[in-house]
Formats: structure tokens, C-alpha cells, sequence
């Protein structure tokens, strides 16, 4: 009878060493790395805020400001009686002295962002629009957290009126 | 020297580093600078002499375009491009002299050169300058054609 062959008996080749190409893998990663670190800029702060201003101003309305109605006869009396006015007025140094939105009075900026959130949702996916005026000496700073605020709170269109212009169309 | 001996030191002198742990770090790094990428960039015209104002503003939605007119505005109102310096009066023949340039490109390309002037306007003011200035800088703009316009400021609680 022959002798029955164990596993322990058999004899076990070398191990197979399974060698895994990482130098064209590196490459490639270095080659990425070299991209990125090129077209890398450091990260910044800065925004912007978009405003589209037609040449063509459109009328304005006689009344009403600030009012948000839910049956406008016509396009145009939809696109008027929309538009949110905010009148922003400075003190000798060019601060902001008062902020309105239509006839409110608002507090400062961050409740002028409140207000137009809500008239956001009353609009109920209607365009926003809103017209700015604001004193000459007004200092830019105070203007620009003013349409920011508009932005902020999802304003479709801002308008930078004319002062002299708004006091003519308002009563 | 026997040849198992100088089998024996080919082999010792076959260096293999491990290039898995650099490997690690390269894609890691990628990683990086990948998310890095959109976080925020620079616009063009960026000036030591313009000091942005801090504002509250939502992300920007839309993109720049690669049309885009850059203009700095310093705190006295006067307006700067490309190293000179314009004030209101001349300003209006510079923003004239744009315009035309860009209706004349547009009549080339046979498109209606009065339609409106596809350029965004991209305004670095200093906070500083009065509202007024930019105001009528915007107008001055406005009147020539230009109606996509951008205020370049920095993100804050405003």
C-alpha cells in the first residue's frame, strides 16, 4: 500500500509577489498636483452684487409705493406696482441718517432685509423689484450694504433712481 | 568572487523604495486644492488703493462671461481704469469710446448694434467714495449702452 501524500508533505513554491505599478500612478498624481498648485487661487472675501440697469427707465409710479398688488390690469402696471421703494438718507458725514421701504420706516439694514423677505413671500414667486434712492452724499459703503441687503433677501431687480428724478414721480 | 556572491549584491543594490505613503500624500493634496478650487476667486482689477466695502450679499448666481469691462472708482469718485485716471467729464468720452468699440464688434458680428451691450461692467468703488459718484458713473454707462453691471464687495455680516 503506498503511503497516503499529506498536505504538510507537499512542497511549497516560493511566494508570489504581486508587484503593483505605482510609478505611473505617481506621475499622473504629480501631474494633477502641478495643475491644481498653478491654477490655484487663495481663497478670498470678495463678491459681488449683479444689478441689471436698462437704459430705458421705465415711468414712475405716482403712487402707491411700496405696495404689492395681487390684480394688476396690466403688464406694465404689474411691473410698476412691484417695484419697492427704498429711500435711504445721509447726515452731514455721509451716513445713513433713515431708511424707508415705501412709507415704513425701518431700524437699519437688517430690518430692511426682514421686510423684503416678507414682501418675497407674499409675492409668492413673483418678480421683486425695488428702486434705491438715496442722497448723493450718502457714502458708497452704506449704498452697497443696501443692495446687498437686496440680494440677500432674493430681490429680482435693483434700480438705483435718480433723487431728483424720484422726488418728481412721488407725491 | 564567486558568482553567488555577486548574485547576491545585484540583488542588495536593486533599491525599491515604498512609494505608497508619497503616493497618499500626492492624492491628498490633490484632494485639497480640488475643493479649494471654486472656494471664492479673485476678480481682476484688484487695487491696494481701493478698499472694498463690507456687505451682506447672497453668493453671485450667474457667471462673469468672458466679456467683462473692469473699472475701479477711488474714494474721491474719480474713476480709475487700467492706470489712468478719468474724471466725470472725461469719463463720459472713455465710456463713449467703449461702447463704440463693442457695437462696432457687434455690427461685425451682424448683430443689432442697438440692442443692448451684452458687456458686464464690473465695479471695484471704494467705500469711501460717495454714493452719488458711482451713481452717476453707473448712469454715465447706462446712456452709452452698458446695462449688466457687477459691484465688486467684500462678504460680511454688513
Amino acid at each position: 500500500m503506498m503511503p497516503r501524500r499529506t498536505g504538510s508533505s507537499r512542497r511549497m513554491g516560493p511566494p508570489i509577489e504581486v508587484q503593483f505599478p505605482v510609478t505611473p500612478m505617481l506621475d499622473m498624481a504629480f501631474q494633477l498636483l502641478a495643475f491644481f498648485v498653478l491654477t490655484f487661487q487663495s481663497p478670498t472675501a470678495e463678491t459681488r452684487l449683479d444689478l441689471y440697469l436698462p437704459a430705458s427707465p421705465a415711468a414712475l409710479p405716482g403712487s402707491a409705493e411700496g405696495q404689492a398688488t395681487e390684480t394688476p390690469t396690466r403688464r406694465a402696471d404689474l411691473d410698476l406696482e412691484n417695484d419697492l421703494w427704498i429711500r435711504a438718507e445721509a447726515d452731514d458725514l455721509g451716513d445713513l441718517k433713515a431708511l424707508s421701504l415705501g412709507d415704513q420706516k425701518l431700524n437699519g439694514v437688517g430690518a430692511l432685509t426682514d421686510r423684503l423677505k416678507r414682501y418675497q413671500r407674499v409675492l409668492n414667486g413673483r418678480p421683486l423689484r425695488v428702486r434705491v434712492v438715496a442722497d448723493d452724499r450718502l457714502r458708497y459703503e452704506e449704498a452697497a450694504r443696501i443692495v446687498g441687503a437686496c440680494s440677500t433677501a432674493g430681490v429680482d431687480s435693483v434700480r438705483l433712481a435718480d433723487p431728483g428724478q424720484a422726488r418728481v414721480g412721488r407725491p | 568572487m564567486t558568482r553567488r556572491y555577486r548574485e547576491r549584491a545585484a540583488s542588495d543594490s536593486a533599491l525599491s523604495p515604498n512609494l505608497t505613503p508619497l503616493l497618499d500624500v500626492v492624492l491628498q493634496l490633490i484632494t485639497f486644492f480640488m475643493m479649494l478650487i471654486h472656494f471664492g476667486s479673485k476678480l481682476e482689477g484688484e487695487s491696494k488703493s481701493i478698499r472694498l466695502p463690507v456687505t451682506p450679499a447672497a453668493l453671485p448666481g450667474g457667471d462673469l462671461g468672458l466679456d467683462r469691462l473692469v473699472v475701479s472708482v477711488d474714494s474721491s469718485g474719480t474713476l480709475l481704469v487700467e492706470g489712468n485716471t478719468f474724471d466725470e467729464a472725461s469719463a463720459s468720452a472713455w465710456w463713449a469710446k467703449q461702447a463704440k468699440t463693442r457695437k462696432d464688434g457687434q455690427a461685425a458680428l451682424g448683430v443689432d448694434p442697438e440692442t443692448e451691450l451684452p458687456t458686464l461692467v464690473v465695479v471695484r468703488a471704494d467705500k469711501d467714495a460717495s454714493y452719488g459718484s458711482v451713481r452717476r458713473l453707473l448712469g454715465t454707462a447706462q446712456d452709452q449702452g452698458f446695462v449688466r453691471f457687477t459691484l465688486v464687495v467684500l462678504r460680511g455680516p454688513g
